[in-house]
């Protein structure tokens, strides 16, 4: 099998060949690691620094995954927040890497999408260089060690890949520390310790498909109640032998209403009649 | 986060023909953490007189309580209730005199006057008292409020069209606003009575 080892590459020692230096993007022949133009500043590590925060709007967030007898769930809800302000409701945080493998995305909106879509090109050559699918153990080592060559330089990512091979289902948390755990269950964001809360309580090994997508829809409710960066549409995929499907994408703030009705006997309206004044 | 965005609030109010509607979210949060949803802001001073405070919780109740506590002195002293100019002048001295260490709220008044005449102001956190003869608006949700009330509203609405209308403009704000809503809670008052209405809103 023939190994990729452009990831174990440090950041710094990618030069840009002079038949490329007049693209402004970072454009390498397919399959190369991206090489990108670093700021020409005397004080790299402080710029970077600074620059960390400008990149965090998607910090609020809440997606969860867990492994169960029938395969992978994963859920997410869809708002993203710049400080108090809602700046959407609509953002896709599961992100489908290939039709059997899903990332999420939690951090920088930006870096998530970049590197996972990088990570399904990487996926895709290696099934074509090795005639066979490639297993979620190595998809998430082509990703945390892309993320682990940039490490200090404030990419901004907690994700989970999540998928399907021939030893089974697979589930791996990567960050842009460099960290790369195998798990059966992950929530994260700032709405995972509400999420964890009813994911944990709930969860069995040998649930159905149906039970435990509603403990993920449920979990993600939950989660941006409690939660005020969170919101928008609880999206829950399942991902089985035959590769991911969209389950449902619910309205959270349709859900409360369906989770707990409003009980009509209290009364919508007061009229309270005013008494003539007390004293003149 | 800064200390007026600790707990989250969004407060409107809404000058209609003779009658006005004061309306407020009601989530009170610890940053993103959401802790109530049925926190109290609009409070009655007396029948005609409702003062909403936006801003930190704890100070919303002090200043409350203490309001409460003048108007109490002043209706034992003068024997009548205090007229909404007077009382607006009352909250803006009270909140001046913690000038270099104020009470984190920001106040909307609304009144009706003994001609029937309603009145709105807000202040800021040190007094600044500010008219208006449409709406004012307060809180974190402020920005979005001043937008929506700005194409929604229309002078001289019945009380039942003054309801949709800031009902409309306060869901709206809130939600886009991650540290308010949870719904909201609306007070019409015209001369004869005061209506008020619960809102089912978006809870995430």
């Amino acid at each position: 099998m023939r190994l990729d080892f452009g990831g174990l590459d440090p950041v710094s020692l990618q030069r840009i060949s002079s038949a490329d230096a007049g693209f402004d993007l970072p454009c390498n022949p397919i399959g190369s690691a991206p090489s990108f133009h670093l700021p020409a500043v005397a004080d790299l590590d402080g710029f970077e620094k600074a620059a960390v925060d400008m990149v965090k709007p998607l910090h609020g967030t809440t997606t969860l995954a867990f492994v169960f007898k029938e395969g992978v769930i994963v859920a997410a809800d869809s708002r993203a927040s710049m400080g108090n302000y809602i700046s959407s409701q609509n953002v896709k945080k599961i992100l489908e890497i290939n039709p059997y493998l899903l990332g999420t995305m939690a951090g920088g909106a930006a870096d998530c999408q970049f590197w996972q879509r990088n990570l399904g090109t990487r996926c895709r050559l290696h099934e074509l260089g090795n005639k066979r699918r490639i297993s979620v153990t190595g998809a998430s080592k082509l990703l945390a060690n892309t993320l682990y060559s940039y490490r200090g330089m404030g990419l901004s990512m907690g994700t989970m890949i999540a998928g399907w091979d021939e030893t089974g289902p697979g589930l791996y948390y990567v960050d842009s520390e460099g960290g790369r755990v195998k798990g059966k269950r992950f929530s994260v964001g700032s709405g995972s310790t509400y999420a964890y809360g009813v994911l944990d309580s709930g969860y069995r090994w040998d649930m159905t498909v149906e039970e435990a997508v509603e403990l993920a829809r449920r979990s993600i409710y939950h989660a941006t109640f409690r939660d005020g960066a969170s919101g928008g549409v609880a999206s829950v995929y399942y991902v089985g032998p035959d590769g991911w499907k969209k389950i449902s994408g619910d309205d959270v703030g349709e859900l409360h209403y369906k989770y707990y009705p409003v009980s009509e006997a209290a009364a919508e309206q007061e009229v309270v009649m005013k008494e003539a004044s007390s004293a003149s | 986060m800064s200390i007026t965005s600790y707990n989250g609030s969004a407060l409107v109010a809404m000058i209609g023909k003779n009658c006005f509607a004061i309306a407020s979210d009601r989530r009170l949060g610890v940053n993103f953490q959401t802790i109530a949803t049925d926190y109290q802001r609009i409070f009655q001073i007396h029948d005609r007189l409702y003062i909403g405070l936006s801003g930190l919780g704890t100070d919303v109740q002090t200043l409350y309580q203490r309001l409460k506590f003048r108007h109490k002195l002043y209706q034992l002293r003068e024997e009548r209730n205090m007229r909404p100019e007077t009382f607006a002048s009352l909250v803006s001295a009270m909140l001046y005199e913690k000038r270099f260490g104020p009470y984190f709220c920001e106040p909307i008044i609304a009144g009706l006057s003994e001609e029937n005449v309603p009145f709105i102001c807000t202040t800021d956190l040190i007094g600044a008292k500010q008219f208006s003869s449409d709406f004012v608006v307060s809180g974190t949700a402020s920005e979005s409020l001043y937008g929506a009330c700005e194409s929604m509203y229309k002078p001289d609405l019945e009380p039942e069209d003054l309801f949709e209308v800031i009902s409309q403009a306060l869901l709206s704000s809130v939600d886009r606003d991650c540290i308010s809503g949870w719904g909201g809670i609306v007070y019409i008052v015209t001369p004869e009575q005061v209506i008020t209405k619960t809102l089912k809103g978006r809870t995430d």
